[in-house]
């Protein structure tokens, strides 16, 4: 089972020196795509560039997809260079068979991934492992540890409940790195290369996923452990094998596994929709007196129950986290007290008088966490129970507590009068 | 062979000053990336050059005395067991003159540098000789925090009437943060507070010779000023642990309104509600 | 072990009760198993060369850890060749948190266990009674247990490449919070707490040997021996002890501190508030200046304990190549003693931009410009000893005048750190480590090698291959300048030290090809080393036998057999002059021994 899992993962995705591109996936992974039109004469085509990742520059590689294929062993075509206001794209030498109208290109194959590849081997392996699982050498001695990319799932995004990290949200960790943590800021990287390191990253996910989930559906029947168990129940070993591999002649693994597939990749085009990112339906509320104390009294709520895990103080030291805790995805309790991480880690919620803020400190950032949850966490959404002037007052409220002059547990007098700070973005 | 080993030990100190000649045209000098080239990128930075080139100057003529004598040494005394060679060595225990002569000349000459160089040390070190512009109090530009591995700036916020308002050692709610990206006035010198998150670290911009650590449980003071406006590079030249060489920075001098504004617009980004200004605008992570 | 051969010049010996020269060294008439004459030997000429082979190893073990640093800059995050397979976890590579180790552990080890045991543990050892006309030293099985004490002190460093964390990683200076906090750096846990056994062992070690050699060189000199007829070795050897004794319990205090601090919960280097790896802030109270201040205190006069007595052997190795006198003995002397006394008021010059009081460090600053002048002296003294002198051009003088040669641009280099401003330029870059690196390396151990060439013969009664000696020289000093001459560029580009990989800032970029021609330089040096294992080994068996003064040298160690048997000399010497009195146009030969009685016409006393 092992080895048809491997097999297919890197049919799929390639090792890392030779990194395959499955144009399934909703990646950018290329420098350019283009379609050829009309007017396409010899070495010189006319193009519609309809994805374009970066520049087109000479030397890069021009590759056909679908429709006319290049005979096999014909010399790699090249771009001379690109005139981008008439569209023209000039190749060094004119393809071997000639390119019709209508023809799919791509300019610069794979090109973001292999550059992606290089600088995540650069910044990122050591820490975040080779295939992204977060267990690279330098891991071991990091606290909270670095993301598993392989569950697809991301803690600080812009996007709704149950959807998956849009791309902007990677580029925004890796600009502003993580405070708090020993993900560090990578501002000084340039926009195309943090760009090249999402796609990689992207697809360091969806390949770890893959691999997931292609466990997941053999594991019950083919898993070492699960055969034992058969053998136990009367199966013979080579039967099961044999079984095996009727069901993967008769193509009836794959189907399920590409059906799983599917849904990994559903997942992720969906989150790059615009539709998915949180937008609030109203303009942040002015952080008054009145917001806050009205904030305040929703995090106290017995309702909302913030102080479960974020303490009354707002110290992180609610009564979850010594408390047993039910596991979300096998719903089995966690053996030791404390809050669990999807990924098995043990989770503070945050101190939030530190005024150290994971995701980002801007209003929207907050207003995120709330109305989603911070997924793989037990932080959850609540976007569907509050009302938008709610949810503003608690934002407020959380952007105030590190500025709360008094200690926690002192006085139930309203807060003094600090000065009111300023809230609304100055237009 | 013996006048090969002569030459061996002349062929060297040769090199050397060679390649401390070509140097700066190789580009193995002073930083040259910067806006203002291999020139210090601050007034103190020049004094630092100056010193640093005064200095070189001494020990380089020692340095070619020096080796001109070993090399006189070894030559002679190579010569001296040549066949046929009568001369007789010289036999002497020393001479007082002498090393009173090669004792004071280099007491004076190194004292001389002691004592040459303590007003530039004052200036960058003791606050009573810091600008006047940067005395605690007025403008004090950002705290910035040095922490494994990266640099949190947080800036006092801008006044309603479009200055920077006074720093607080509390933080603010007007306060404006940023990560590895710290911006100043051009040709002002300013004062930033210097602090550590949890171990040792050091401030080090080149361009402009400032290097200052960042000592856990002390608030330094250390103040700057950019000759030019441009981007200068800000590292970490103090071991940190593993991510030492990753806490890389930079420096932003920007002509003084222009560096309000974007201190503003710095504000008006970190207070984004996601609700989008204009129906173009989309509230993805910015 | 010895036989006696009446050597020429020296006065036959009348029975002395104790030499019979037996080949064994059983001399006292006493049986010794192999364990009390090979392992636990109370003999200081054994244990010399016990602290001088097992230095000899930690040399390779330390320039391995180097070549690791040295791959690293060159070919960054590449798999490292041959060496790799020793971290093939990693597939070979050098990881960030792994290159901290190894530059710590490289400076660790070659600090504690080659240098400062070389100097005093192995010469010093060797040396000093045979140099003053003594049997032993003082205090022989005290001089045991400071050759025995390096083995825990190995085990202990030893024991840190084991530990999590691969190793300490926070600097051979360990500086708090980065070694005292357990989560700052990988190795700051058990890694760092092994570190500072091993260190604590190291001091015991040192701490012993130096009270043996100032009570020797004090109380056992031989008749006529008077102080200033003693070799210049003999007075580094001396004051280097007094620099040890009176230093080094700060460290060893330092040392406890941390390790209270580490296990017991003290926070003597650790303020308040820090919080390390999303751990709990900490209480603090202490502050991590005060370790810095401890440290240097020991760690300044260290580098001189690293120098003076390679400085002495130079002297001697010097006038004897020559055939001239030292010129300027007694300034020689008080320049040794000068730097030694300057160098414990010079310790913040490490400190500079530390945060330190300005006004403390205007003082430093002066105290550290003026040591150079000592040092300024002793230079042009043995460029004035090799002046007009007929020069023998072997081994040893090679590496003589590349001690004097590698000092001038080390001492120089020096200069620039003194001055202040210029320093919180090039503080913590590659300035300072090509600094240390031609004062540790092109001087200390460069005499070191001469050293070992000039009293190997007297250790083992064989000579060692001069071609070899030329050849491992020739290599040696081309590397060695290649790959750490271009280290004063880098500094002054400003590229910082352990940097695993400076490239990632765009003003260091243009650096690589320059980091890799030294790395290249390296690895030659680097197995140049392997020439001197082999030279020292081979001709320990296979050497051209000797006598007792095949360099003709005058010191009192030639008068004795090659290798003196127990108690070193067949009579107790009597010295009737200095130790360098060579070519002396009123004496018939061109050297002059300590012991020889005869009166030259004109009356000659070392001055």
């Amino acid at each position: 089972m092992k080895d048809y899992v491997r097999t297919t993962v890197d049919q799929k995705f390639g090792a890392p020196h030779q990194i395959r591109v499955w144009d399934k996936l909703p990646l950018k992974p290329h420098a350019a795509v283009a379609t050829v039109g009309e007017g396409s004469k010899d070495a010189t085509l006319s193009v519609q560039v309809s994805e374009s990742n970066r520049d087109i520059v000479e030397g890069q590689e021009v590759a056909w997809i679908g429709g006319t294929t290049m005979p096999a062993g014909s010399a790699p075509v090249t771009v001379s260079s690109f005139d981008k206001e008439a569209n023209l794209l000039q190749l060094v030498s004119a393809p071997a068979t000639a390119a019709k109208p209508g023809d799919k290109i791509v300019i610069g194959p794979g090109e973001v991934l292999t550059h992606g590849r290089m600088l995540y081997a650069e910044h990122c392996q050591h820490c975040h492992g080779t295939a992204g699982d977060g267990k690279g050498p330098t891991a071991q001695y990091l606290n909270p540890r670095p993301r598993d990319y392989r569950k697809g799932i991301f803690k600080f995004t812009s996007t709704k409940e149950n959807i998956r990290a849009h791309r902007g949200d990677l580029g925004r960790i890796i600009e502003e790195g993580i405070p708090g943590t020993y993900m560090p800021s990578f501002k000084l990287l340039k926009p195309a290369e943090s760009a090249a390191i999402v796609e990689y990253v992207l697809f360091l996910a969806m390949r770890g996923e893959t691999e997931y989930q292609l466990h997941r559906l053999l594991e019950s029947d083919y898993s070492e452990a699960a055969i034992a168990t058969r053998v136990e129940g009367g199966e013979t070993r080579d039967k099961i094998l044999a079984e095996f591999v009727t069901r993967v002649k008769e193509g009836e693994i794959d189907e399920e596994a590409t059906a799983r597939t599917d849904k990994m990749i559903g997942d992720w085009t969906t989150a790059q929709d615009p539709e998915s990112a949180i937008v609030p339906r109203e303009k942040r509320y002015a952080s008054d007196e009145a917001s806050i104390a009205r904030g305040r009294e929703l995090y106290l709520s017995n309702n909302l129950n913030c102080v479960a895990c974020h303490g009354e103080a707002g110290l992180g030291d609610g009564i979850q986290t010594y408390s047993i805790t039910v596991d979300g995805e096998t719903q089995k309790p966690n053996l030791e007290p404390g809050l669990y991480d999807t990924w098995g880690n043990k989770l503070k919620p945050r101190n939030l008088r530190l005024g150290m803020f994971r995701g980002g400190r801007r209003p929207i950032d907050i207003y995120a966490r709330i109305e989603a949850g911070i997924k793989g966490t037990p932080m959850p959404a609540f976007g569907a129970k509050l009302t938008e002037q709610q949810k503003w007052d608690i934002v407020n409220y959380v952007l105030y507590l590190p500025h709360e002059p008094r200690t926690p547990g002192t006085g139930i007098a309203p807060a003094p009068a600090t000065p009111a700070p300023k809230t609304t973005a100055s237009k | 062979m013996k006048r090969f080993w002569c030459a061996f030990f002349m062929f060297w100190p040769i090199l050397a000053f060679y390649l401390c000649w070509i140097a700066p045209e190789m580009n193995w000098w002073f930083p040259s990336n910067g806006p203002t080239g291999m020139k210090a990128a601050s007034p103190i930075g020049a004094r630092i050059d100056d010193l640093f080139y005064m200095i070189l100057y001494i020990t380089t003529a020692t340095f070619v005395g020096t080796q001109i004598a070993l090399g006189y040494v070894l030559f002679k005394g190579a010569a001296m067991t040549d066949e046929g060679n009568e001369e007789k060595v010289w036999y002497s225990h020393g001479s007082h003159s002498l090393e009173v002569i090669w004792t004071i000349v280099p007491a004076c000459i190194l004292l001389f540098i002691a004592l040459y160089q303590m007003d530039v040390v004052k200036e960058v070190r003791v606050k009573t000789a810091f600008p006047e512009a940067t005395k605690q109090g007025t403008v004090i530009l950002a705290e910035v925090t040095a922490r494994q591995f990266e640099w949190r700036i947080r800036y006092p916020g801008i006044g309603p009437d479009g200055k920077q308002l006074p720093y607080s050692p509390q933080p603010q709610p007007t306060d404006i943060y940023t990560v590895n990206e710290l911006v100043c006035p051009t040709n002002i010198p300013v004062t930033i507070i210097l602090q550590s998150g949890d171990v040792q670290h050091a401030f080090f911009l080149p361009e402009l010779r400032v290097k200052q650590d960042a000592v856990p449980g002390l608030d330094i003071p250390v103040w700057f000023q950019a000759s030019k406006s441009g981007e200068y590079t800000l590292l970490c030249a103090e071991l940190c642990g593993w991510g030492h060489y990753k806490m890389k920075a930079k420096l932003v001098a920007r002509p003084e309104a222009e560096h309000l504004a974007y201190l503003q617009e710095l504000a008006r980004r970190q207070n984004y509600d996601g609700v989008p200004e204009a129906p173009a605008e989309v509230a993805k992570g910015e | 072990m010895s036989t006696v051969n009446p050597a020429i010049g020296t006065e036959a010996g009348h029975g002395h009760a104790e030499e019979h020269g037996h080949g064994d060294g059983h001399g006292h008439g006493h049986h010794g198993s192999f364990i009390s004459t090979y392992v636990f030997s109370t003999d200081h000429k054994m244990i010399g060369k016990q602290f001088l082979i097992t230095t000899l190893l930690c040399l390779m073990v330390g320039g391995a850890l180097a070549l690791g640093v040295r791959w690293q800059l060159a070919f960054r995050w590449e798999a490292m060749p041959f060496f790799g397979q020793l971290f093939s976890a990693q597939g070979g590579q050098i990881s960030p948190e792994f290159y901290t180790m190894l530059v710590t552990m490289h400076a660790s080890v070659m600090i504690f266990l080659v240098i400062i045991p070389i100097l005093a543990g192995a010469f010093g050892n060797f040396l000093i009674p045979l140099m003053i006309g003594a049997d032993d030293m003082a205090f022989p099985i005290l001089n045991m247990l400071s050759y025995w004490f390096m083995w825990p002190a190995i085990f202990c460093f030893g024991a840190s490449f084991f530990c999590a964390g691969n190793g300490a990683a926070s600097g051979w200076t360990s500086y708090p919070a980065l070694s005292a906090l357990q989560e700052a750096a990988p190795g700051s846990g058990m890694a760092q707490t092994w570190w500072l056994f091993g260190l604590t062992f190291v001091g015991f070690s040192s701490m012993m040997g130096s009270i043996n050699y100032m009570t020797t060189i004090i109380n056992m000199r031989a008749p006529g021996m008077t102080l200033f007829r003693m070799p210049l070795t003999i007075w580094a050897m001396f004051i280097t002890a007094i620099l040890q004794s009176f230093a080094l319990p700060v460290l060893t205090a330092a040392g406890f501190m941390m390790v209270a601090d580490r296990m017991l919960g003290t926070t003597f280097f650790i303020p308040g508030g820090i919080v390390v790896n999303d751990g709990d802030p900490t209480v603090g109270g202490g502050q991590t200046l005060l370790w810095q201040h401890l440290f240097w205190f020991y760690s300044h006069p260290a580098v001189y304990i690293m120098l003076l007595p390679a400085m002495g052997m130079v002297s001697d190795m010097l006038a004897c190549m020559s055939r001239k006198p030292i010129f300027g003995y007694k300034p020689m002397v008080y320049s040794m003693a000068a730097i030694a006394g300057l160098g414990f008021i010079v310790w913040g010059h490490h400190m500079f931009t530390s945060g330190m009081n300005p006004a403390l460090g205007m003082t430093f600053m002066v105290s550290t410009v003026m040591i150079a002048l000592p040092s300024a002296v002793k230079v042009f003294n043995w460029i004035g000893t090799m002046w007009g002198g007929r020069l023998v051009f072997n081994t040893v003088m090679l590496n003589s005048v590349a001690f004097v040669s590698m000092f001038i641009v080390g001492g120089l280099s020096g200069i620039f750190m003194a001055a202040v401003p210029v320093d919180i330029y090039i503080h913590d870059t590659y300035f300072i480590v090509a600094h240390f690196h031609y004062v540790l390396f092109g001087a200390t151990l460069f005499g070191c090698f001469g050293a070992i060439q000039f009293w190997f013969p007297k250790m083992y009664g064989r000579m060692m291959s001069e071609r070899l000696g030329k050849l491992h020289f020739f290599l040696t000093f081309i590397g060695f300048n290649g790959t750490f001459f271009p280290m004063h560029l880098l500094g002054v580009s400003g590229m910082p030290r352990r940097y695993a990989d400076p490239y990632l800032h765009p003003y260091l970029e243009h650096l690589l090809p320059m980091n890799q021609f030294m790395t290249i330089c390296a690895i030659l040096m680097g197995c140049a080393q392997f020439i001197l294992l082999f030279n020292f080994f081979y001709s320990r068996r296979c050497g051209e036998e000797c006598g007792r003064n095949p360099w003709n040298a005058n010191g009192l160690e030639w008068t004795a057999p090659s290798p003196p048997g127990h108690g070193n000399f067949e009579s107790v010497p009597n010295v009737y002059r200095g130790p360098y009195e060579y070519s002396d146009p009123n004496h018939s030969e061109d050297f002059w021994l300590q012991t020889d009685p005869a009166k030259s016409k004109t009356p000659k006393t070392a001055h």
